[in-house]
């Protein structure tokens, strides 16, 4: 009898639970991925975003767990954190008297998409500097 | 004799409720930033503070002092250890010292270690769960918590960099330009952040 009763309360929790886990399929985290020396290498992430110990998924989310397969979150991925962009350009107010603010040029304003100068796995460039090549360089620090 | 022993033991309530008087008055008349910037070099950081909602802006005007966040609140003794370190060094280079030096943009990349999270989390208690956060938010606070015992522990000012200071990053560069050039062609706007704070009427030895 209390062998049925253990059986009947074991199969009560296995369905439970199997049915939390396709019912939040959507949030299911993704399988932890081992950051191997090989894949820090291979996809090096900014000293900013590494200080605050970000992991692959925190950026791309539900992007299965194959690092090599994953794709960029775009500028809503990176917005999820940054807030938005005239939060960014704001930020950067004292450049604007000197019409240097990058997040708010005179040419774009805060529209630009991130990864037009921001890159996470290889070096950023600086947009600005593909016109105001001698400019740039007094003017505001490299890219992060 | 008994009589003796009753008199000595009231005065020593006394004494006692007198100094704790004494130290609760003094701890709390010197937290806010009209005592700390009287020798602390904090013009800018106050500035930016008294446009953020952490500074009295807010719809409530509801205002957090100085020591809230920048002053451990796990304990009293650590409170007034720290204060009493940071008070004599702030005094000693204040007077002594050369201001000028101080490369604040370098010391803002330590300001986990001077923002304590106690102070954020003793008013934002429910910053795990509070509905008004978004997904991804809830996300990386709990990535903070997993981050908690480790030794990549972050703190709430890695990610909220200007937290409780609105456009920091500006006003310090109208005090003081993070680039040549942007030297003395931002004058005006820290004269006018200066005139703000002159109307406040702020620091004690004015």
């Amino acid at each position: 009898m209390t062998n049925l009763k253990t059986l009947f309360i074991l199969g009560f929790f296995f369905i439970f639970s199997v049915t939390f886990l396709v019912g939040g399929a959507d949030d299911v985290p993704s399988k932890e991925i081992k950051i191997t020396p090989e894949l820090k290498k291979e996809f090096p992430i900014k000293h900013h975003h590494t200080k605050v110990a970000l992991s692959c998924v925190l950026c791309h989310e539900n992007q299965g767990d194959n690092p090599k397969e994953f794709t960029t979150p775009g500028d809503e991925g990176c917005l999820s954190c940054h807030k938005t962009k005239q939060y960014l350009a704001d930020r950067l107010k004292f450049m604007n008297p000197l019409h240097v603010n990058p997040h708010n040029s005179i040419h774009d304003g805060p529209n630009l998409f991130c990864d037009e100068c921001h890159n996470e796995h290889k070096p950023s460039i600086n947009m600005c500097s593909d016109c105001h090549e001698h400019d740039v360089k007094i003017w505001m620090k490299e890219t992060p | 004799m008994k009589m003796k022993l009753v008199i000595f033991a009231l005065i020593g309530i006394f004494v006692g409720l007198v100094i704790s008087l004494i130290t609760y008055e003094g701890i709390h008349r010197t937290a806010g930033e009209d005592f700390c910037v009287s020798c602390h070099e904090m013009r800018p950081m106050v500035s930016a503070y008294h446009n953020d909602v952490h500074g009295g802006v807010g719809k409530t005007g509801i205002k957090v002092s100085c020591v809230s966040c920048h002053l451990p609140q796990d304990n009293i003794l650590n409170y007034i250890f720290t204060k009493a370190k940071n008070g004599v060094a702030e005094v000693g280079i204040h007077f002594l010292g050369n201001p000028d030096d101080i490369d604040w943009y370098e010391m803002r990349t330590h300001r986990k270690d001077f923002v304590y999270d106690q102070g954020c989390i003793n008013c934002h208690t429910n910053f795990q769960s509070n509905a008004n956060i978004s997904k991804k938010g809830i996300k990386m606070h709990e990535h903070y918590m997993s981050l908690i015992d480790t030794d990549k522990r972050v703190g709430c000012a890695s990610c909220h960099v200007e937290v409780g200071h609105k456009g920091l990053r500006s006003s310090l560069n109208y005090y003081k330009p993070e680039y040549e050039y942007y030297e003395g062609k931002l004058d005006e706007y820290k004269e006018t952040a200066e005139k703000k704070l002159n109307e406040k009427d702020i620091g004690w030895f004015q």
